[in-house]
């Protein structure tokens, strides 16, 4: 047999690398914007696509989906075809992947400051971006498995698995998580609704974090790493274990994002008891990827390649020590809704994802490019600011955490909350928000001069497009010479399509043990009688609410605390959210919790601080919103949102959507007098007044049926 | 702790104990799959990514 000469592409490598470059300075410097918003309410700028609700998810789905996203594609098509011996399966493939993905990306930097939102964390998109992500997603999964099926290299390399796993299961999570039913071009409803669409979400969230921001880098570190070390990787065996415990482990910890809420308890249990578990496989790999480096310490001196991947790895095992224990409910208490989740889970993006990808850049730009790196000076100086930024911004964020999260529990002497205004802790915190803005703007500092040294790096070298390569082709039938080559994991390693449908199978377990019976066993989510569908108005309302972005701020969901009563009112029920399509309990409390926020205070206390905060809370950090007093409310919509809430399961009576404006307009022009007897003149067609509407209908009514009763 | 658990998880055990059942259903499975695994293989998985470069072809045979 002759050996087959080929060419691996590394074009499209070098273009998700500038793709990751070019959008990795846009989602940071986004980022640094919007923590500059949470100290300084000016940096909102005045207009609706800029205040921190809508630009929030633009940051994070930048830095997610953008550079993460990106970064992901460039390792993975560099990897691929080295470790298979085989040029990608198809270039117009390689090509529309690139593309559309950046189209994608585009899509959302339009739609998201507009308002269109889902408002599921990390899925913000709507519908039609939704399915263009879907068939991306194919493309990119038909080119993976297209090359692996033309591979000349027999074993399916670790690193392979974990991308295979990576395709499956963001696949089934992004289908999932995107049931929608649409009721125009941009705008849909979740077919789930409160707690069955709150598990949905965070099942989908959680894995989002394990399956795009670990899994894929899992594999990369274990292709990259042992090569920028030249050496193999310590423990062959270690990684089996790390793959397959952590894919099975992964998927069940989504529910400990909603401890003390009302997920049903055994789902809580279920997701915390996996969550400790999480640890070993995480902290295996974490080991396995160090003790690679054994032998090789003095090479970490002098290589800054190697110093981001020590400082990224141990980054990873960090977070990843520090997910379990949040998970505990005790830590939990505290901790969540706070500073600390963000202080987490930047630990792990910048530290684990950030400097991986830069290790990556460095090391893969000047070989495609065959020349050295411009400035390994240069280089250096974004190592060290970029750790000094990791450090300035973590260490003021589980600084601000734990102060907000005991002063928001801390009661007096006398039994009463010692700190009644939620606002007194935000005030405290705001120096550390300060320092955060600096730590986030070294890092982006960083960034800024990597992207202008690989720039360098790039037109001082030549881009080798088409790298020559050769390798003798696979036999076509596989012969065993070997005693044990036919042993299952050996036979498996040599089946990728086995290989997929093993992993599949094993998401699924925790999957649909934890989704099937909150879904389908009613005793999971116990009616409440006096629950009842919001008005036209209040569903109106609602949806400007979701446009805001408002769930960035605010919870909707009380814990069973005394701290939480005390402050908040009652302790949330899950029948009270049984027509909430989507739910929106939130994940961070930079405000009070609202669940409670019906009949608290009157029509013009909301209108004023709607107008500007600051006038009814001096020192607020809440945006202004005047502009929902001069809009004017679209209720063309009214009728296919109670359309499709009726298809949904809400109970509107049959013929209910003709009568709905009527009904509308009557319940506005209420709040409108209402707001005239203290002197404020407000059209009453004007989108305040539904949002008035359903801000003074969050969480009464369970205190409908206590009036009933007294 | 243990206790908050059991009482947290009145009426739905079935859940837990399955749970756990598969969990070290899985851990057993991938034991024995490790142990299984000769050096020689391992040594050939693990150097993958570094011949990949090289033309020449490797395969199990010549280990």
């Amino acid at each position: 047999m002759q050996p087959e000469k080929f060419y691996y592409d590394n074009k499209i490598v070098r273009n998700f690398g500038i793709a990751t470059i070019v959008w990795g300075i846009i989602g940071m410097t986004v980022g640094l914007l919007v923590a500059m918003q949470l100290f300084k309410p000016g940096m909102n700028m005045g207009n609706q696509y800029t205040t921190f609700g809508r630009i929030r998810p633009l940051h994070t789905n930048a830095v997610i989906f953008a550079f993460v996203g990106n970064a992901i594609f460039m390792g993975v098509y560099y990897s691929l075809q080295r470790l298979l011996k085989a040029r990608m399966f198809s270039d117009a493939l390689s090509k529309i992947h690139f593309w559309g993905w950046q189209l994608i990306i585009v899509s959302a930097v339009i739609t998201l400051p507009l308002g269109f939102t889902t408002s599921h964390e990390y899925a913000e998109l709507e519908w039609p971006i939704d399915i263009a992500i879907t068939l991306i997603w194919v493309v990119f999964g038909i080119n993976m498995f297209g090359t692996i099926i033309k591979r000349r290299e027999r074993h399916l390399y670790v690193a392979i698995w974990f991308y295979i796993a990576t395709f499956v299961t963001i696949a089934v999570l992004h289908i999932v998580n995107s049931f929608e039913l649409p009721i125009s071009g941009l705008k849909s409803y979740y077919l789930y609704a409160g707690v069955q669409d709150a598990l949905v979400q965070w099942w989908y969230g959680h894995n989002a974090v394990a399956f795009f921001l670990t899994t894929p880098y899992l594999g990369m570190m274990y292709y990259f790493l042992p090569k920028m070390a030249n050496r193999p990787v310590y423990s062959y065996k270690l990684s089996i274990l790390h793959f397959w415990a952590l894919i099975f482990i992964y998927i069940w910890a989504g529910p400990h994002h909603l401890l003390y809420t009302t997920l049903p308890s055994w789902a809580q249990s279920l997701g915390i008891v996996f969550s400790i578990m999480l640890i070993a496989p995480s902290w295996g790999g974490m080991i396995n990827g160090l003790l690679t480096l054994r032998g090789a310490w003095d090479k970490v001196r002098d290589d800054v390649v190697l110093k981001f991947m020590v400082v990224g790895l141990t980054a990873y095992g960090m977070a990843t020590f520090e997910g379990p224990m949040l998970s505990l409910k005790q830590v939990n208490a505290i901790g969540h809704f706070t500073d600390w989740i963000v202080a987490h889970v930047h630990v792990g993006a910048l530290g684990w994802n950030g400097f991986l990808t830069f290790a990556i850049l460095y090391w893969l730009i000047p070989r495609i490019y065959r020349t050295q790196l411009y400035s390994t000076k240069l280089a250096s100086f974004h190592f060290w600011i970029g750790t000094l930024g990791i450090l300035f911004y973590a260490v003021p964020m589980y600084w601000a955490g734990f102060t907000q999260g005991l002063m928001l529990k801390e009661f007096t002497p006398e039994g009463i909350l010692k700190y009644p205004t939620f606002l007194e802790t935000t005030l405290r915190i705001i120096p550390m928000h300060v320092m955060r803005a600096v730590g986030g703007g070294l890092y982006l500092v960083g960034v800024i001069v990597m992207a202008y040294n690989l720039a360098k790096t790039m037109a001082v070298g030549k881009l080798v497009a088409q790298e020559p390569a050769e390798a003798m082709p696979l036999e076509k039938v596989f012969v065993a010479h070997n005693e044990g080559d036919n042993f299952w994991h050996r036979v498996l390693e040599r089946k990728p399509i086995q290989l997929m449908v093993l992993s599949l199978l094993v998401i699924l377990i925790g999957s649909i043990i934890e989704l099937i019976p909150t879904m389908t066993i009613s005793s999971n989510v116990p009616t409440i009688a006096s629950v009842k569908p919001y008005t036209p108005l209040e569903l109106q309302g609602r949806d400007i609410y979701i446009r805001e972005g408002c769930v960035n701020c605010h919870s909707q969901t009380v814990r069973p605390f005394r701290s939480e009563t005390e402050r908040y009112g009652e302790y949330s029920k899950a029948g009270e959210f049984v027509y909430d399509h989507p739910f929106l309990w939130g994940s961070k409390r930079t405000g009070p919790d609202l669940q409670r926020e019906g009949g608290k205070y009157s029509n013009a206390w909301h209108y004023n601080h709607m107008l500007d905060p600051r006038l009814m809370s001096p020192g607020s950090i809440m945006p202004n919103y005047d502009w929902l007093i001069n809009q004017k409310l679209d209720t063309t919509t009214t009728a296919s949102k109670i359309n499709a809430m009726r298809t949904l399961g809400v109970p509107y009576a049959a013929g209910y959507d003709k009568q709905a404006n009527t009904e509308l307009d009557k319940q506005a022009k209420g709040i409108a007098d209402n707001l005239a007897k203290d002197k404020i003149k407000v059209q009453s067609d004007r989108e305040i007044v539904a949002l008035i509407a359903y801000l003074q209908r969050l969480g009464t009514d369970i205190k409908v049926t206590k009036t009933a009763n007294n | 702790m243990f206790k908050q658990f059991v009482q947290g998880i009145d009426g739905n055990q079935v859940y837990l104990i399955t749970s756990l059942a598969i969990f070290l259903l899985f851990f057993i499975v991938v034991t024995v799959m490790l142990i299984r695994i000769k050096k020689p293989h391992a040594d050939y998985m693990s150097d993958i990514p570094l011949s990949d470069n090289q033309p020449k072809h490797l395969n199990i045979q010549e280990l």
